[in-house]
């Protein structure tokens, strides 16, 4: 926890390849103006890493436990990636605790995964090669983790001169493992359908952030999160999956506009 | 008289207030001027194989305490590109300095020079000290102290039949290869991890430099004779501030520290820290600037 006085900004966890050291460059802004309060997602950083119990729905109960155990009664909910599931869980089941919620680059079932991705539905079985997506197997995540981590990382950040975020993130992935990143892709996790019923109970305000140069999840699914909310899109012209770190300025005064425009 | 071609530039943190030329024996130099306030800090032009961008990162900042006047050295930038070695001497960019401050109406200024910046400066200092009130010297070039010893390998100015490492800094080399001379080159001033974009930056701006003019301004400075610079230092009566990275892998820190001795000025040790550290490290190094600036005002008040 960041800070003092009102809004709470709460920023959630995304996937457990990282821990919440990846909001670096929005704390100390926030801070200022306002409070901060954040966890590491179960599977990285500080917290625990069970075996399983990675479904959205333990995220989301996770997010409530740190706002019961910090006395934050409501919060404006800000998601990256994967984080977005547990967003939409909290922003539509717990309205009285949500004031708003953002979503950058929200990976969400809706839209089409990208057309080089479409290797990682088979996750689960033994490839023949292990080029540029098909990186993304549990095989090759047991054989070579650092490997996989420097390509995945290298598509988040598709803005030239990322080197800097680029080391940090696989620095913090390597502070869990690829038996825990395994567990984590069994989980359950919300499908089209469960994201489209859910959206439409989302009464709060919402803003949606999406990169043109997303390699991760692409535009299209933020897109489409935007329009099932009735929430306000923005398009960064050349950005990636990581607009935060790599434009953090530009996000900021973003989230901040947003924050300050809440009833 | 060759011109070069100008790469479509950047956007900009600031734009100058103002900007033209100064002219001296027929050689145009282009000048930038950005804020009112006092006193002036005239941050001069380095070897030419960059142009004043390379103080993009003090500019805005030092402009909203500050007069901040730079201009480009001859050779690269806006200004002229005379044929010959003997227009590119330390002397020259000297004066040019003083025609700069003569059409803009500066009277007196801080002056701050990067790498060979400092010959210049030090020139400026120990000739003209009613119009210099302090200098700062970033990373200097000066022949103060022997050079790195892997540069000292390869010639310059015959052929080569390598090209690996410092083979690189060669005439010959340059003629042919200057984009790889120039990412070579620039990836040295920039040791520090993540530094892709300054050497980008610096490429770019190294080729707005014909290679003819690049081993014209090269051979003039390697004219700069020891027992003369030896005499000006020797005359330097202003504070001097003198900041070197222990990591320069272009001028030893032996040669900040030297001039910093020789002129009685303050040294502060940059820790981790390239010959670019006005780039890389822009926060620190405008905090010392601003900081020397200021104590040079309280100066005057406690010296009447």
């Amino acid at each position: 926890m960041y800070g003092e006085g009102r809004p709470t900004l709460l920023l959630l966890p995304t996937w457990s390849i990282i821990h919440s050291r990846h909001w670096k460059m929005q704390i100390p802004y926030f801070a200022r103006h306002g409070q901060v309060l954040l966890f590491d997602g179960r599977g990285n950083g500080r917290s625990d890493r069970p075996e399983n119990g990675y479904d959205e729905r333990e995220f989301a109960a996770d997010a409530l436990a740190v706002m019961d155990a910090t006395g934050t009664e409501r919060a404006v909910l800000v998601s990256l990636s994967m984080g977005a599931q547990r967003a939409l869980l909290l922003a539509a089941e717990e309205p009285e605790r949500v004031d708003g919620a953002v979503f950058i680059c929200p990976s969400v079932a809706l839209g089409k995964p990208l057309a080089a991705r479409t290797i990682i539905a088979r996750w689960d079985e033994e490839l023949e090669s292990d080029e540029g997506w098909a990186k993304y197997n549990r095989h090759y995540w047991l054989r070579d983790y650092r490997g996989f981590l420097e390509y995945f990382f290298s598509q988040m950040f598709t803005e030239p001169h990322s080197t800097k975020p680029i080391e940090d993130c696989i620095g913090w992935a390597l502070e869990t493992t690829p038996e825990t990143l395994i567990a984590t892709q069994h989980a359950e996790t919300l499908d089209a359908d469960a994201t489209l019923a859910l959206s439409d109970r989302v009464r709060c305000p919402v803003l949606v952030i999406v990169g043109t140069e997303d390699s991760i999840t692409g535009p299209g699914r933020g897109i489409a999160l935007a329009e099932a909310t009735g929430g306000e899109l923005v398009v960064l012209e050349g950005s990636g999956h990581g607009p935060h770190v790599r434009d953090p300025v530009r996000v900021n005064l973003l989230l901040r506009e947003f924050v300050e425009s809440l009833p | 008289m060759i011109v070069a071609e100008t790469a479509p530039e950047q956007s900009r943190a600031r734009y100058p207030d103002a900007d033209g030329f100064a002219e001296r024996d027929g050689v145009r130099v282009f000048w930038e001027l950005y804020g009112d306030g006092d006193p002036t800090v005239f941050l001069l032009p380095t070897w030419s194989i960059v142009h004043s961008r390379h103080w993009k990162a003090q500019i805005p900042y030092l402009a909203r305490h500050f007069r901040v006047l730079t201009f480009d050295g001859r050779g690269n930038g806006k200004s002229d590109r005379p044929s010959g070695t003997s227009v590119y001497l330390e002397t020259e960019f000297a004066a040019d300095s003083l025609a700069v401050m003569e059409a803009t109406g500066t009277e007196r200024a801080v002056v701050a020079g990067l790498s060979c910046g400092a010959l210049w400066g030090t020139l400026l200092a120990a000739d003209h000290p009613e119009r210099v009130l302090g200098a700062v010297f970033i990373g200097p070039a000066v022949p103060l102290a022997p050079p790195h010893p892997e540069r000292s390998v390869y010639s310059a100015y015959e052929h080569l039949d390598t090209d690996q490492g410092w083979a690189k800094y060669n005439h010959y080399y340059w003629l042919e290869h200057q984009r790889e001379f120039l990412e070579f080159f620039f990836g040295r001033c920039f040791t520090e991890p993540h530094s892709t974009k300054h050497i980008e930056d610096c490429v770019e701006w190294g080729l707005e430099i014909d290679p003819e003019t690049l081993i014209a301004t090269h051979s003039a400075l390697a004219l700069c004779g020891l027992e003369s610079f030896r005499d000006a230092c020797a005359r330097v009566r202003c504070p001097v501030l003198v900041l070197h990275g222990d990591e320069d892998a272009i001028r030893p820190h032996a040669q900040g520290a030297a001039l910093a001795n020789v002129t009685g000025g303050e040294l502060v040790t940059l820790e981790g820290c390239g010959h670019f550290p006005q780039a890389r490290h822009p926060v620190k190094v405008n905090l010392l600037i601003r900081d020397f600036v200021e104590s040079l005002e309280r100066r005057t008040v406690w010296q009447p």
